[in-house]
């Protein structure tokens, strides 16, 4: 990982002889902005590419995931997909029970090949019914979820203010959405961001 | 006893009047009728005809107790209404758990076991006062009877906003339960949200097809990288104090995907 890690950084200081483009080369050219996208989805038809689900099991690189829908999709995850539960993580952080979304590409064989999973990701908006050490304490429409603070991963996002790793402007009886990661079979979340309006 | 159930017509006479005056004054609960059981219950056209009409039996039931002579009629009264409160939350727990229970003014909060403890409370209290008569009133009697309404106000969760929500923040002020403990880690969420504004992930962001992959932070930067349709783009972005325009990027060529 650390010669990964360091031929990619010497790649930003314009060295190496794989680099394709780079700012230390110029500009990656106003045609990158407009460079082919992926083909978009017909309204209202199934996006082929998407899958969501809870993981059933894991063999080998593949996730055995069944849809909110009932429809059975495989995951299969490379070395170059990436992975989030409250960050990113490896492949070995994925567990039976886990829900995801995965956007990737539809093999012939019906598997999905993921270029980015995101395990457990909610998005949940309520009431800050209570705050107590490192927990907010969620009223989503009358019911309790517990929203557990992360130390050097929990932000805050003050109206249109840039994030802040400092929550303590948060107010119990205010509005807030917040982004992070489901606990399995628990009304427990650990916290990406909050987003507060004011 | 005896003593002790003397105040207790005045307790219950007291919380059914200000029950009875909320649903029959309040323009808040009015027009907040159609979210209440009731409304789930049995039709959103009869909802306020009936809240006036338990706010009615409640002005009788108060009546009755306040009114000279007592009789134990008066607590057997109280005794109906307090188990038709518990039999109605019950019901509506059950058969639409989402609705709030309309009882003492609108608010969002679906039936809870405070709901209950306090129709339960209220029917303990009409049982006590069939035994009241008019005995001399005790101090010990007057204290019994404050904690009874303290009781019933603290079961109340139409009056959280008014005691609960500022006493946490008082105490949120004091403690500071999410101060930052350690100052010093950046969350991710802070560099990529200056990646997302910056030039160099503008003309990069067409190419890539996942989401961040990896990251790590050496000589005050952070590195982040990305697939980019089998190429890696890779991004330095400033930990401290930079601007977007001093986010960089490089698109890199690696071997083809291998299979983990």
């Amino acid at each position: 990982m650390t010669t990964r890690r360091q031929m990619l950084k010497s790649a930003l200081l314009g060295s190496g002889a794989t680099v394709v483009a780079a700012t230390a080369m110029g500009s990656l050219g106003p045609e990158a902005a407009f460079a082919a996208a992926p083909d978009q989805p017909e309204p209202g038809v199934l996006d082929p590419d998407f899958a969501e689900g809870r993981i059933r099991s894991i063999k080998d690189n593949t996730l055995m995931v069944l849809g909110s829908n009932m429809v059975f999709h495989q995951i299969r995850v490379v070395d170059g997909t990436s992975l989030w539960k409250l960050g990113p993580v490896g492949f070995d952080q994925a567990r039976p029970g886990d829900g995801l979304y995965a956007r990737g590409v539809r093999m012939p064989d019906g598997m999905l090949a993921a270029e980015s999973v995101w395990l457990n990701i909610v998005n949940i908006k309520g009431h800050v019914r209570n705050i107590t050490n490192e927990k907010i304490h969620l009223d989503h429409n009358g019911k309790d979820v517990l929203c557990h603070v992360v130390p050097g991963r929990s932000v805050a996002v003050h109206s249109d203010a840039p994030p802040s790793a400092d929550l303590s402007l948060l107010r119990v009886g205010q509005h807030v959405q917040i982004m992070g990661a489901w606990r399995p079979d628990t009304n427990e979340v650990d916290i990406a961001t909050v987003f507060s309006p004011h | 006893m005896q003593g002790i159930a003397a105040l207790q017509p005045y307790v219950i006479a007291a919380f059914l009047l200000w029950a009875a005056l909320m649903k029959l004054l309040s323009r808040r609960m009015r027009s907040q009728a159609g979210r209440t059981a009731l409304a789930r219950l049995f039709g959103p056209a009869r909802a306020v005809p009936l809240l006036r009409l338990v706010a009615v039996a409640e002005l009788a039931v108060a009546g009755v107790l306040l009114a000279p002579p007592s009789s134990p009629w008066d607590g057997t009264a109280a005794a109906v209404l307090s188990t038709g409160f518990l039999a109605y939350l019950a019901y509506s727990a059950r058969a639409v758990p989402d609705s709030s229970c309309g009882c003492l003014g609108a608010h969002g909060r679906p039936v809870e076991w405070r709901s209950f403890a306090r129709a339960g409370l209220l029917l303990a209290l009409s049982v006590l006062a069939v035994t009241a008569g008019p005995y001399p009133i005790e101090p010990l009697a007057v204290v019994i009877a404050a904690a009874e309404v303290l009781a019933l106000l603290a079961l109340s969760p139409e009056l959280d906003r008014h005691w609960l929500t500022p006493s946490r923040q008082l105490l949120v002020r004091l403690t500071r339960p999410l101060a930052v403990r350690e100052p010093e880690l950046i969350p991710l969420e802070t560099s990529l949200r200056l990646l997302y504004r910056s030039p160099a992930y503008c003309t990069a962001a067409a190419h890539l097809s996942s989401d961040i992959q990896d990251f790590w932070d050496e000589d005050g930067l952070r590195y982040a990288s990305y697939a980019a349709r089998g190429r890696t783009a890779v991004f330095s972005i400033p930990l401290y104090g930079g601007a977007p325009a001093d986010v960089r990027v490089a698109l890199v060529e690696e071997p083809a995907l291998r299979v983990m």
